[in-house]
């Protein structure tokens, strides 16, 4: 049992499990335990590799300033973790992952220090590896969703039809695109 | 690299994407043939995967002729255009929409800065070209590409009877060389029609009346700053109406000479539906909207998304002079 639970605690770190499993796993973290013993200990291992035995001065500023850097992506999409990146345990390579860990674990305590100005902060800090850091801070304006056509959608086009130049080249027959029965059904 | 890619799909090298003055004459033939012919016949409508089969009859005369269009497939409706003005019957709501013709003191026949007054300009915003010839409704046709200069516009292709210059096919193209709307006559007769074939099939008694009752505006004194922006469009009109059964709006159109954008300017007090704003579209139109200084701004353009959003984007209020 606690083999099985440290080994979904090493997973969640990896960013390997999926929503419910990461919530059930979560939820044993949030009682004390072998649970959160594995995760205590993990940690201490991602540490003490890279001789932090507590993280480094300046280190909740650093992630600051990265999120600052980082593209104000509007519209955040889940990115899917490379398989690549999966392949890449923690377990095995070590020093990079204790960082991304580490960042992981205090984006929460960001979150709290910091004034929640930036929508950045819902982008999460487990993906910004694979968003290349810009010298200033950019948006990024996605294409919006198309909306629905407007209710009087038939009105305006017949109020814009009798100025189409169509009407000197086509007479009358511009006009079936004006009362259409799209605009008109879409309506029921 | 565009322009090459626009013209090979427009099915022509690039060689042939210059002005060739034929071309440019087959289009003002056309326009000749549609306000000098006399026609009946049955043409379909596709629009994405709508397809909407109609009848039309034309009656040519010294007063500007009587036309009517019947929508055979989907809702019933009929329009039917006289030199007064375009009246819509839709049986299914009991309503006449009317739009009468703007009484102007002085002023020329019709709206100017369009076709054909600006043919002789078009060529600065599209390379027209011959096209492939077609047999159409079993007439021989000729055709005109009209491909657009830059991103602000669509092509077109029109095809049209070699002898009367009757248009039998229209086509709208976008940037990927896409139709996105097309007109084509499966059966046309050129030649005298019966009075009976241009009137009205409704009775419409004691149906509702929707009168558009334009009136030319200055919206500038009201404070409104509209400017399209957009090479080679002009504004052609400035208008007050009603829409719908009691809306009152502002519109203020222009074109390049082929397509055109309106722009509708209202009150959102006067709104009870859920206001959507953003970008919306059917078939080769296009329909933003936006909230400037408490109004509700819609554009409509037979135009690209980008052109739409241009004009929008340029509405402004400020105090009234």
């Amino acid at each position: 049992m606690n083999e099985k639970i440290s080994e979904r605690v090493s997973d969640l770190m990896d960013g390997e499990l999926d929503g419910s499993d990461a919530e059930r796993t979560l939820s044993v973290l949030r009682e004390e335990g072998a649970g959160r013993q594995a995760w205590r200990t993990y940690h201490l291992i991602g540490d003490a590799l890279r001789d932090h035995r507590v993280l480094s001065v300046g280190f909740s500023d650093r992630v600051v300033a990265g999120l600052a850097q980082e593209p104000t992506v509007l519209a955040p999409a889940a990115a899917p973790v490379a398989p690549a990146a999966r392949a890449h345990s923690w377990r095995r390579y070590l020093m990079p992952a204790a960082a991304g860990v580490a960042a992981v674990g205090f984006v929460g305590a960001v979150a709290f220090m910091m004034p929640m100005q930036e929508p950045s902060l819902t982008t999460p800090i487990a993906q910004a590896p694979q968003v290349k850091p810009t010298p200033a801070a950019r948006v990024i304006e996605p294409t919006p969703p198309p909306v629905p056509l407007p209710a009087a959608t038939d009105d305006y086009l017949l109020a814009h039809q009798g100025y189409s130049p169509r009407n000197r080249l086509q007479g009358v027959a511009p006009y079936v695109r004006t009362v259409s029965g799209q605009a008109l059904e879409s309506k029921r | 690299m565009r322009a090459l890619a626009l013209a090979l799909a427009f099915g022509c090298g690039l060689a042939h994407a210059q002005n060739t003055p034929e071309a440019l004459a087959l289009l003002n033939k056309i326009h000749q043939a549609t306000q000098k012919l006399s026609y009946s016949g049955t043409f379909i409508y596709q629009q994405g995967n709508r397809t909407e089969v109609s009848r039309i009859a034309r009656i040519a005369d010294a007063s500007g002729g009587t036309e009517k269009l019947e929508v055979l497939d989907g809702v019933p409706r009929e329009v039917v255009r006289t030199r007064d003005g375009v009246r819509c019957y839709l049986p299914a709501s009991q309503t006449v929409k009317v739009e009468r013709k703007v009484e102007r003191t002085g002023q020329q026949r019709e709206f100017p800065a369009i076709l054909p007054d600006r043919l002789n300009e078009l060529p600065q915003y599209y390379a027209a070209s011959r096209g492939a010839p077609a047999r159409i409704a079993g007439y021989d046709c000729i055709s005109v590409v009209l491909t657009p200069r830059d991103d602000l516009r669509y092509g077109y292709v029109l095809w049209a009877d070699a002898s009367t210059g009757m248009l039998l096919r229209a086509r709208t193209v976008n940037e990927k060389g896409e139709t996105i709307e097309q007109f084509t006559f499966t059966q046309l007769e050129i030649g005298p029609v019966a009075r009976d074939k241009v009137k009205p099939k409704q009775a419409a008694r004691n149906w509702r009346i929707e009168e558009a009752a334009t009136t030319p505006a200055d919206l500038l004194r009201e404070g409104w700053t509209v400017n399209a922006d957009l090479p080679g469009f002009q504004k052609i009109d400035e208008v007050r109406r009603r829409l719908g059964e009691s809306l009152v709006v502002r519109q203020v159109v222009y074109s390049d000479g082929l397509a055109a954008v309106s722009i509708f300017i209202e009150p959102l007090a006067e709104r009870r539906e859920l206001l959507r704003t953003g970008m919306s579209n059917l078939g080769a139109f296009n329909i933003y909207t936006r909230e400037v200084a408490n109004h509700l701004v819609t554009v409509v353009g037979e135009t690209p998304a980008a052109s739409v959003r241009r004009i929008a984007d340029r509405v402004e209020f400020k105090r009234p002079q």
